[in-house]
């Protein structure tokens, strides 16, 4: 057993613990550095594979800042433990999840075992070090997939728009001040003692 | 000019959709009245004009060349039926053209007399071009499906001008009793029209060449099922006589033989001007037209039964005439007994004689219709004989050409009508050695004829002679764009007995190319007896009505006759009550069966599937409503699931 | 050197976890973490492959996938926040008006 054969097991079995522990930890805050736990694996297993731009990414973008963004939001809103509070109303979800989740399971092995054996470069350490020059993702990037490269610019956008309107929304239509309601009284009852009828302004 | 014949069914087409169109939006009724008339009677005239130029360029061709045909288009192309939408010019078409222009125009132009103040006269108009349309397309189809074409055209026309003031509740039943009868006839026909099809491949007449390829015409190849039967064993018959009852049948119809003639005198309740272009001059004629146009397959079975329906046809409407009160009805039986002359005539085989009469018979029954609308007309809608009397002073314009009219009918030497008739009766005495039931027809037609004078005298009497015997009205004469097509009639039926003189016989000649007939020999003989007879006859129902019963004829009073043969005169009246026949039998169990549909089958049967299946859906959509329940979770788990089931299907591919 | 399949392997295992979450948990702070966990189980599986094949492609399909899920977070909280203010739950059977 090699050397990076262990620290593949010993990575594997942390990433899978943090899965298993962020889907049981009744606490949100628990899941949410379960996932951590789960992020910081894969980032090692990336740079097992070669790929130190990843691994350099996955700790900044993921377990960075949107955990970060997670956690806020978690205690912003308080909902550490919402699941306690009732019961599951879909009877049956549980196992039925539990049953169809093994059944993909299986499945996911056995394509994996009957996978024909296809000429690997895994052993090819010389060109697998070449490959992990982070200088080469950018090429491609500004290369062959400049025109997804563009798209992906603008979904970010339209991210940073979609966040603001929705904000925007729950503030316009949320519930009146009590300012407003105020406002809203005087204007209706001077509408109805000039006797025109009692129209919003456009 | 030939090739243009396509013009005079199109210009009365043009006419009715002017009318329909465009006429009936004028603001101004004055304007519109006048509109309407003049653009139907221009389109007939027009059609009339190119129709002479066709006769006569046809005439000039040699003679096995005249049959002329133009094809426009391809009507239908499916499989080995290949039928175009051809029409073609003959010496039998071309007389038939003649006639339905000729009289048409005259009729139109009358109408505008006649209708002056309706207010749906756009409308009037309308369906009299179209019926015109309808017409010259049955006359000129060139194959049996155009025909049929314009057969339920001019049924359609028909019912749409019977029943043309239908605020009338008897108006429109009559509308709608003319219509049901003719689809019994009409079904005969198309399955006829199957029956001509499967045996010949071809609904065409003559062969006709369409984008080079000849199609073959039934009428030439009527040899191909000569012999040929069909039915069980034991028990088969011939194909030509199957075909050729079945034309039969749809003939009784449209020309009201018996058994399906109980609509022409309800048909009455139209406009006198239609009574007289559709249900005395052209329509009802179509029959005849159909015996003769496809005389090759009948057989002597079928023929034998055509005359039979002829005959009786014609002795059981003559009685019925003599004791019809309404002036319309009279002619109206009369039109079905001389129908029935024109129907013996082509059973006898005598198709020209039978054409002869067709054509002589338009032309007077056109012009005793219209004056019978002159009638109408100068006593303000009073059409009951024994409300009128004495007219002869009030209308003499009216009852001269009447009097021609009616004495022509009546087979009075030397109008129209003695020289076609005489020509038939004499046909069936002197061959009576050729078929045995000759004689008993000669007999019946003979004694038919001189019915026909009998109640034409009569009508004259109770009309034109006498003293007014309802004063509420003040009677006139009609204008004179109702009197000059009425002249030109009464001229035309004093000459249209010279198109088959004895010695000359021009239209025999005329028809040869068509019919294949030798001219008729002239029977002195009958003939001098058929006028005595007929002068006898004619004289003994004027001289009961105008001289010896004069003072017992009173408003809604009994017929002087009446005394002595009582029930038989009722039954006359009721023409043997085959109407009450029909009502007893066929027409209860056709509402009952109607009934059923109305109120069980179609509510429970046609409704209950629609609703059924439409309660279906809707309890299962109910029951499919419940798996949407808002659940995310559910939604993706079952996103899951199909995910799980298609990479096990993968899975088994691998 | 590890095995490809074993990434593989490890990959279908963490998928079907973050399968598991979004389907069995109700918070739909942790129903989002599981649909993370298995963006991050297909970022695994497309680098083994890139290493397996030789080439740079699947890393650049991996850069692709974090920038997006980091856009699909934001909407996502921003909504959930939404929701919450008025429902005054980030409970995902809570919001189960759309029924039919």
């Amino acid at each position: 057993m090699s050397f990076e054969l262990v620290i593949f097991l010993v990575t594997a079995a942390i990433a899978l613990t943090g899965g298993v522990g962020m889907i049981v930890a009744r606490n949100t805050v628990h899941s949410a550095l379960f996932l951590l736990l789960n992020f910081f694996a894969i980032a090692v297993l990336f740079l097992l594979l070669h790929s130190p731009f990843l691994f350099a990414i996955q700790l900044t973008i993921y377990a960075g800042a949107i955990m970060v963004l997670f956690l806020f939001v978690v205690m912003l809103l308080g909902v550490e433990s919402i699941e306690d509070r009732t019961k599951d109303r879909l009877a049956g979800q549980l196992w039925l999840s539990v049953v169809l989740t093994l059944i993909l399971m299986v499945q996911a092995i056995t394509i994996t075992l009957l996978a024909e054996p296809v000429e690997s470069q895994a052993h090819n350490t010389a060109l697998l070090d070449q490959l992990a020059d982070p200088a080469l993702i950018g090429a491609k990037l500004f290369t062959t997939y400049l025109l997804p490269f563009q798209i992906t610019g603008v979904i970010l956008l339209v991210g940073i728009v979609g966040v603001v309107v929705l904000h925007q929304r729950a503030h316009l239509y949320g519930p009146l001040s009590e300012t407003e309601r105020e406002f809203a009284a005087q204007y209706v009852a001077e509408r109805a003692t000039s006797g025109q009828p009692a129209e919003p302004a456009s | 000019m030939l090739d243009l014949i396509w013009l005079i069914p199109l210009l009365p087409f043009i006419g009715f959709l002017i009318n329909a169109l465009y006429t009936g939006r004028i603001a101004d009724a004055h304007a519109r009245e006048r509109t309407a008339g003049y653009v139907a009677v221009g389109a007939v005239g027009a059609a009339f004009i190119v129709a002479v130029l066709a006769f006569v360029q046809l005439g000039q061709l040699p003679e096995e060349a005249r049959l002329h045909q133009v094809v426009l288009w391809t009507w239908i192309a499916t499989g080995s039926l290949n039928v175009p939408f051809g029409l073609l010019l003959d010496p039998l078409a071309g007389v038939m053209l003649l006639l339905v222009t000729g009289v048409g125009l005259l009729i139109h132009i009358y109408s505008i007399g006649y209708m002056h103040g309706d207010k749906r006269v756009a409308r009037y108009f309308a369906y009299l071009n179209l019926f015109i349309t309808m017409m010259l397309f049955l006359v000129m189809g060139n194959n049996l499906l155009l025909l049929f074409l314009g057969w339920e055209g001019v049924g359609l026309c028909s019912f749409l001008l019977i029943g043309y003031w239908y605020e009338k509740r008897s108006a429109s039943g009559a509308a709608v009793k003319a219509f049901v009868v003719n689809r019994i006839g009409d079904a005969a026909i198309l399955l006829a029209m199957m029956a001509i099809f499967f045996y010949f491949g071809t609904l065409n007449f003559f062969t006709t060449t369409v984008n080079g390829i000849e199609y073959p015409g039934f009428i030439e190849e009527a040899n191909r099922i000569v012999g040929v039967t069909v039915g069980i064993p034991g028990q088969t018959f011939l194909v030509g006589t199957l075909i050729s009852l079945l034309l039969l049948i749809g003939v009784t119809g449209k020309s009201a033989q018996l058994p399906l003639f109980v609509w022409l005198p309800d048909a009455m309740a139209g406009p006198t001007p239609v009574s007289a272009l559709i249900h005395a001059a052209t329509m009802v004629t179509a029959g005849v037209y159909l015996i003769a146009r496809t005389h090759t397959i009948f057989t002597p079975t079928t023929l034998a039964i055509v005359t039979w329906v002829g005959a009786l046809t014609a002795i059981i409407a003559a009685t019925a005439a003599i004791a019809q009160w309404d002036i319309k009805r009279v002619l109206a039986y009369s039109t079905v007994s001389q129908l029935g002359f024109m129907v013996a005539a082509a059973g006898m085989g005598i198709y020209v004689a039978a054409i002869f009469h067709l054509l002589t018979h338009g032309v007077f029954k056109a012009l005793l219709f219209l004056g019978s609308g002159s009638v109408i007309h100068g006593t303000h809608e009073t059409q009951d004989m024994r409300r009128m009397g004495g007219l002869r002073e009030h209308m003499p314009t009216t009852f001269w050409t009447y009097l021609i009219g009616a004495l022509s009918l009546a087979g009075i030497v030397p109008l129209a009508g003695f020289w076609s008739k005489d020509e038939i009766i004499a046909h069936a005495w002197k061959h009576q050695g050729d078929v045995g039931y000759l004689l008993p027809v000669f007999f019946i037609l003979l004694f038919a004829s001189a019915l026909t004078a009998f109640y034409m005298g009569r009508q004259l009497a109770l009309v034109f002679w006498g003293k007014q015997r309802d004063h509420h009205y003040h009677a006139h004469e009609s204008p004179s764009v109702m009197t000059i097509p009425l002249i030109i009639l009464a001229g035309l039926t004093v000459l249209a007995g010279g198109l088959n003189l004895p010695g000359s016989h021009w239209l025999t000649d005329w028809l040869h190319p068509v019919l294949h007939e030798e001219a008729a020999q002239f029977s002195i003989g009958v003939a001098v007896f058929a006028t005595l007879l007929a002068v006898g006859s004619g004289y003994l129902g004027w001289w009961l009505y105008a001289v010896k019963f004069a003072n017992k004829i009173t408003v809604d009073g009994k017929d002087p006759l009446y005394h002595w043969t009582g029930d038989i005169w009722d039954s006359m009246a009721a023409a043997w009550y085959f109407d009450a026949l029909y009502n007893r039998t066929i027409v209860p169990a056709y509402r009952s069966v109607a009934g059923f549909f109305a109120t069980v089958f179609d509510p429970q049967g046609i409704d209950g599937i629609v609703n059924g299946v439409g309660r279906l859906f809707g309890r299962a959509s109910n029951g499919a409503r419940t798996l949407q329940n808002g659940f995310v979770r559910t939604y993706a788990l079952a996103f899951f699931l199909g995910v799980v089931v298609i990479i096990g299907y993968l899975i088994t591919a691998l | 050197m590890v095995e490809t399949s074993y990434y593989i392997l490890l990959s279908a295992s963490l998928f079907t976890l973050g399968i598991l979450g979004v389907l069995v948990r109700r918070n739909a702070i942790v129903v989002f973490m599981s649909v993370e966990l298995m963006l991050n189980a297909a970022n695994l599986a497309f680098v083994a492959f890139a290493r397996q094949q030789g080439n740079i492609d699947g890393q650049v399909l991996v850069f692709f996938v974090i920038t997006v899920a980091a856009a699909e977070v934001a909407v996502g909280l921003a909504l959930l926040v939404t929701i919450f203010r008025n429902k005054q739950t980030a409970d995902v059977d809570a919001i189960s008006q759309l029924h039919g």
